[in-house]
């Protein structure tokens, strides 16, 4: 299928970024900082170099995202490479899926190499962490990025690739308020409160993806919060492409 | 080609992905909801919570340490109507108003409601005379916050530290700025805990700078009080019996 | 397969009917492009009522100034733009469908590639798009890649690339699949003299399979070395479209005829006037009407003059083009100059 041939290639793309090595070293310094704050940590060290290294894949992974994703299409148009792909039978939403694909494949790459550095770096301090609450923590994070980078697909399918990066920053900040705005429309008149509210539906919800709280304390989450957040996180990626498929159908290529 | 074909195409393709994105979009809002009815509600501060001091966290706000207090004090004060609706049970709060003012020690207001929120709800004086200590030494010339100190013990729960509100009252009333009750309810204080001469002194002060003449006439009238307690050297009669101060949680 | 209903009236294109879509590489019918200019909402025409047919097996090539929407027409069918009006077909199947584009060979004018992928890998890529599956599209990748003179260095980033040479890539990718229509949008644009033969060679070979080809240019040589027919686009619409042959038979010719000078001969009469110059050691004559040809020639040989050349001279497709565009120029509402683009 086309869309999984585009995916490979720009996982190909995305991996062979210099920004990419970039991230992982940083990453990795990111996690030898930690452990050189730990002895101010007052016994909490434990805790620090988990909820820093769940924090940190997140972070990168958005840093990957926004530098990254909000180019993939935005690129291609720019530079015109994207006449070789569309004049070949490929529909224009199995090119958007195939963009998303990859660099979803190369985010979750990282988050499971960021995790597995966690992972040897607890292990060799001799802290005991749940493995299954670790690895639950690095899935949510890995499905937290897929949300992100199909905002950032649709926006790179759109716009520039900085005012994309904006929008998707800015979606990225709204989204983890969303308990909040949802909290908030429950206490203002209802006119206000219904905006608010379906606001709160709109942007992303990205506290679902965060249980760094419970891998701190070593407590693994439920399967119907798995289940909720994987199903929540494919339903608004299939949204957000939809949309930037409809987008796309009417582009013009001059 | 008819024009059927043709929207089976190009426009047909647009129709069919904004009901995609339609479908799919609505059925996310739907698992959001579920999510949040079915879900343990995400503790917003727990995020704060265990990191270990404020003074950790300040140079991880990369100099926006203010921006990050203000929004750890709509966390706290979320936290608190959280609590206080539901269980009642404040177990991180001290931790959490301690690296709120950390962050930003001259909120005095963030000392104010953690001193009485920890003292009130929290069941936590100790705790309580700790954040406001650190108020009070962080801000020493800050006289409503003095004033609130005094306050703080005025109204402790199970009873009423008399001696060290009526010392943060005169404190209070020393300092420049200070709120305009905070010297008689020092004298009130003082009386109370039978420290009459001290408290007369204060109660004459009252009367001789207040602008306000209820207040100079009810100055008077305990002075007057004090004065007949000492002839009839019956200390008692100037005294007030003060209710002990208990905290009840109406929901 | 339906047969097109268009409502505009139909022009058929020279010599031939209004035909089943099917039996044609490809058909358009009353295409029309809009500019809408996004802030001042002006719309500019960029074509404007285009009919072409083009035959399974011929070669077309499509002459036109720069913005007289030839790169329009080919974009609209490749599926890159939508038409604003009017409808086209590849092979029988409307452009609007992506199996259009199956049988489909698109160089794009200045092509852009990835440039961290090598030109096995992007020609790869381009086969497996086109529909080649894993197993041929490597060994494909790796012949076109070998037939278009890149094939020593396999393995080189396209970000190393020359023009010359990412132009030759871009012929690969659209050969790799071994398509039945080739499109090309200025294929001859960054090359040398050896680039353009052997672009020549390949669209001559492609031809000689049966391959159809469609291609712009702004070089009439190469027009005139390759091509069966001829479509001249002027100001978005067609001006003209006919075999080479006719069209430049069409401008009529001057016949010339070199002999050796320093020999007396007496010229027939009722030949027509006969222009007479003396150059370089030869005597040439120049016949304005090409049929007086054997009688002059039979006069020099009873002379015996040793005739070096007899050549038709063709006006060429150059003039032709001037001419026509004039012709628009003339037609034109505004009467404005034409400038070069």
């Amino acid at each position: 299928m086309s869309a999984f041939v585009i995916a490979h290639n720009t996982f190909r793309e995305t991996v062979r970024d210099r920004l990419m090595a970039g991230v992982l070293v940083a990453g990795a310094a990111l996690l030898a900082v930690t452990q050189i704050a730990t002895p101010l940590a007052l016994g909490e060290g434990r805790r620090l170099t988990v909820d820093l290294g769940l924090s940190s894949i997140s972070l990168l992974g958005l840093f990957v995202v926004v530098l990254v994703g909000t180019s993939l299409v935005a690129k291609e148009l720019d530079r015109r490479t994207i006449y070789n792909l569309l004049s070949r039978p490929i529909a224009r939403p199995a090119y958007l899926l195939g963009k998303w694909l990859g660099i979803t494949a190369a985010l979750l790459a990282l988050a499971l190499a960021l995790g597995g550095a966690l992972a040897l770096l607890l292990a060799w301090r001799g802290w005991m962490v749940s493995a299954a609450s670790l690895a639950q923590g690095v899935y949510l994070a890995g499905l937290e990025l897929a949300v992100v980078a199909a905002v950032a697909v649709m926006f790179s399918a759109l716009s520039t690739p900085v005012l994309s990066a904006l929008y998707t920053l800015g979606l990225y900040a709204v989204g983890q308020w969303s308990d909040d705005l949802r909290a908030f429309a429950a206490h203002f008149p209802p006119a206000l409160g219904r905006i608010v509210g379906a606001l709160a539906d709109v942007v992303p919800n990205l506290p679902l993806f965060n249980m760094r709280t419970l891998v701190a304390d070593g407590r693994p989450t439920t399967a119907l919060h798995l289940a909720l957040a994987t199903g929540y996180a494919l339903t608004y990626v299939a949204c957000v492409l939809a949309l930037g498929a409809a987008a796309f159908e009417r582009k013009d290529f001059k | 080609m008819s024009a059927r074909s043709r929207a089976l195409t190009r426009d047909g393709r647009f129709a069919a992905a904004w009901a995609t994105a339609l479908a799919t979009g609505a059925l996310a809002v739907a698992l959001a909801h579920t999510a949040a009815r079915t879900l343990p509600a995400p503790r917003p501060l727990e995020e704060l919570a265990y990191y270990p001091s404020g003074r950790f966290i300040e140079p991880a706000t990369l100099g926006h340490a203010q921006s990050a207090a203000d929004l750890a004090w709509l966390r706290a004060v979320q936290y608190y109507g959280e609590h206080r609706d539901t269980d009642n049970h404040f177990a991180r709060m001290a931790h959490v108003f301690d690296i709120l003012t950390t962050l930003a020690p001259h909120f005095t207001a963030a000392y104010a409601f953690g001193g009485f929120a920890l003292a009130q709800e929290g069941r936590d004086f100790a705790a309580a005379e700790r954040l406001m200590q650190k108020g009070v030494d962080a801000n020493p010339t800050d006289a409503d916050l003095a004033f609130e100190f005094g306050f703080l013990y005025y109204v402790k729960p199970g009873g009423r530290d008399l001696e060290r509100a009526a010392e943060y009252f005169e404190r209070a009333a020393r300092l420049p700025n200070p709120p305009p009750m905070a010297a008689r309810f020092a004298a009130f204080a003082r009386q109370n805990a039978g420290e009459l001469a001290v408290a007369y002194a204060l109660w004459a002060d009252v009367r001789a700078h207040s602008p306000n003449r209820y207040l100079r006439d009810m100055a008077e009238r305990e002075m007057d009080a004090i004065r007949r307690a000492w002839a009839a050297r019956r200390l008692e009669l100037a005294r007030r019996h003060l209710a002990t101060p208990g905290v009840q949680l109406v929901r | 397969m339906q047969i097109p209903t268009s409502l505009e009236p139909q022009r058929p294109a020279a010599g031939r009917s209004p035909a089943d879509p099917a039996g044609l590489a490809v058909c358009a019918r009353g295409l029309g492009k809009d500019y809408v200019h996004d802030w001042t909402r002006k719309v500019t025409r960029g074509l404007d009522g285009l009919d072409l047919d083009v035959c399974r097996g011929e070669v077309l090539g499509i002459l036109g100034p720069n913005g007289a929407g030839k790169t329009t027409t080919l974009k609209i069918l490749t599926g890159l733009l939508k038409p604003t009006r009017g409808q086209a077909w590849l092979m029988g199947e409307p452009v609007e469908r992506t199996a259009s584009r199956r049988n489909l060979g698109f160089l794009p004018e200045q092509p852009y590639f990835y440039d961290y992928l090598s030109g096995l890998e992007y020609l790869e890529l381009a086969g497996r798009l086109s529909g080649l599956d894993h197993s041929t599209a490597r060994p494909r990748a790796a012949h076109w890649l070998e037939r278009v003179g890149l094939g020593d260095r396999p393995r080189l980033r396209l970000r190393k690339y020359s023009k010359g040479m990412l132009q030759r890539l871009g012929l690969a990718a659209a050969l790799v699949h071994e398509p039945q229509l080739l499109i090309l949008d200025e294929p001859m644009s960054g090359l040398d003299p050896f680039g353009r033969r052997d672009v020549r060679e390949l669209i001559l070979e492609q031809r000689a399979r049966g391959v159809t080809v469609l291609f712009s240019s702004h070089i009439l040589p190469d027009v005139e070395m390759l091509c069966d027919r001829v479509a001249i686009i002027l100001g978005g619409r067609l001006a003209r479209v006919a075999p080479l042959d006719a069209l430049v038979a069409d401008a009529g010719g001057v016949v010339e005829i070199r002999c050796a000078s320093g020999h007396g001969f007496e010229l027939p009469g009722e030949c027509g006037p006969i222009e007479r110059m003396e150059r370089a050691g030869e005597t040439v004559l120049r016949l304005a009407d090409g049929a007086g040809v054997q009688r002059v020639l039979a006069a020099l040989l009873r002379a015996g003059v040793p005739v070096r050349a007899v050549t038709p001279q063709r006006h060429g497709l150059e003039a032709l083009f001037l001419r026509e565009a004039d012709a628009v120029d003339a037609h034109s509402t505004d009467g404005a100059a034409r400038r070069s683009a």
